[in-house]
């Protein structure tokens, strides 16, 4: 091996293009869709951020109730803090369902956002970031349920979130199969889901 | 430029047309330099996840490295305590005995209960940023890039010194030749414009579980280390973008950065150099729209 080390000397960063080109094209941001999303402010996507506020009032009023969680070299403190928290979760919504956030009529607007997410000009993208992130082969979500410890968190298309309504610190939207999960980040909890909106073959990719 | 990094570069160059061997590489290890190490998919708690971090360990004999930037998928499976001490606690002791600070983005295997272990530095947030000397990290999140992150990062990076080194570290790779996963170009769409705009030097990703450096994608550089821990023996597919790779072992990176360059090695978990080579820092001249 003759050389010793390379020097990479570039060019002013916006003047070079790179050496290499990109394995796929993107598309340009300014496209139309075929199928433009949803208004954020439709009353489907309204009904379903107002019931989002309502959890997390829910979830505020329970967090209050127990010792605040801080940076901590002790493990054990997390998970305990996180057992509690689903925990008094779980019994103060001891009768939730499945439709209870994702309502009829916020489904309808999640629909409509999928379907031009997932067929629009970014569509092969959105469903290479689902495979790209592991996607999970069928596995069965339970409303206010634990989401299972050893699952991977497939990715979320960061093109999809902007066609959908932002979510409180407390939330976050999950990928399983072909399911739309909303999720409690902090108690790991799943919240709510609305099975089948993620286009099937976004999701083979195991 | 200073007269010893004048000197060191000449070194290198007579090094180039003496054609000594690859292995006489060396980091200049100046005083005031940022000298850190970064690690990717490593949190499997077996015995090759040992041994890389061991040789870790030998290696910052010779190049003291202050901190290490992990890339994520920190702790595979359950996030139990005892998975926090054997994934993590236990394989880097002796450098978090060292007083070697842990700076963790997350990944797609990890729970988001990790931003508060005190060790990963993350302080309760899964994107953050920090300074060391002339050198600006971001950490981000690139499980959940929602329009918070995204704004979040904007007002980061225009903030950011134009005199500062830029440099980004996430889970999923921008650009990849990967046979598993390939590039998250969802991801790229909306990171890409912004990293041109405010002139990200160098980003740092996981995920597929090898080494690659890809050539210059619109004069950033990109670096993939996800085989600290796991691998996937031949999982590299070397295509046009490629400037070097490693599919056969663990690995994990040195870097220093040094005034105007950047010097990194990719390391094996047998310590062979796999990798080396200085960047030059970019010159933003304007901004240029996304």
């Amino acid at each position: 091996m003759l050389i010793a080390v390379a020097i990479f000397r570039t060019v002013p960063i916006y003047a070079s293009v790179g050496q290499g080109s990109p394995p796929q094209n993107l598309p340009t941001q300014n496209q139309p869709a075929q199928n433009p999303p949803p208004d954020l402010k439709s009353p489907g996507f309204q009904e379903f951020s107002d019931r989002v506020q309502k959890y997390v009032q829910l979830h505020k009023s329970v967090e209050a109730a127990v010792p605040k969680l801080k940076a901590t070299n002790e493990p054990e403190l997390i998970v305990a803090h996180q057992k509690i928290l689903a925990r008094k979760i779980k019994a103060a919504r001891a009768h939730a369902k499945g439709g209870d956030i994702f309502t009829s009529a916020a489904k309808g607007d999640f629909l409509k956002a999928m379907s031009s997410e997932f067929q629009g000009p970014q569509a092969p993208h959105a469903k290479a970031t689902i495979k790209q992130g592991a996607p999970l082969k069928r596995v069965r979500m339970h409303v206010n349920e634990i989401y299972p410890e050893s699952l991977p968190y497939t990715s979320v298309p960061p093109t999809m979130l902007q066609k959908i309504p932002k979510l409180p610190d407390e939330l976050a939207y999950r990928v399983v199969s072909s399911d739309l999960v909303l999720l409690d980040v902090k108690a790991n909890l799943v919240v709510d889901y609305l099975p089948g909106v993620i286009p099937v073959e976004a999701t083979n990719g195991q | 430029m200073t007269l010893r990094r004048q000197l060191f570069l000449i070194g290198i160059f007579l090094v180039l047309a003496t054609g000594q061997r690859a292995d006489e590489f060396k980091f200049p290890l100046e005083s005031n330099s940022v000298r850190f190490a970064a690690v990717g998919d490593m949190g499997t708690g077996n015995k090759p996840q040992y041994e890389t971090s061991e040789q870790m360990n030998e290696q910052r004999k010779a190049f003291p490295f202050d901190f290490v930037l992990t890339l994520g998928d920190n702790l595979y499976g359950g996030h139990s305590p005892g998975d926090f001490e054997k994934k993590f606690a236990s394989p880097y002791k002796s450098l978090l005995d060292a007083g070697v600070k842990f700076y963790a983005a997350l990944g797609n295997h990890d729970h988001a209960s990790e931003r508060f272990y005190k060790p990963f530095n993350m302080n309760g947030a899964n994107y953050y940023s920090f300074k060391k000397g002339h050198v600006h990290f971001f950490a981000l999140d690139s499980n959940y890039m929602d329009p918070k992150q995204l704004d979040w990062l904007q007002k980061q990076l225009e903030s950011a010194g134009s005199d500062e080194w830029k440099i980004c570290f996430f889970h999923h790779p921008l650009y990849s030749s990967a046979r598993k996963h390939g590039p998250a170009t969802d991801l790229r769409l909306l990171l890409e414009p912004l990293f041109v705009k405010y002139g990200v030097n160098v980003v740092f990703a996981g995920h597929e579980h090898i080494y690659e450096r890809i050539l210059p994608q619109k004069g950033i550089y990109y670096f993939t280390e996800g085989s600290s821990g796991q691998l996937r023996a031949g999982g590299l597919d070397r295509s046009n973008i490629t400037a070097n790779g490693f599919d056969t072992d663990r690995a994990f990176m040195l870097v220093e950065v040094a005034d105007d360059q950047m010097y990194f090695e990719a390391v094996s978990r047998t310590g062979k150099v796999v990798d080396s080579g200085v960047i030059q820092r970019q010159q933003a001249v304007t901004a240029a729209k996304p």
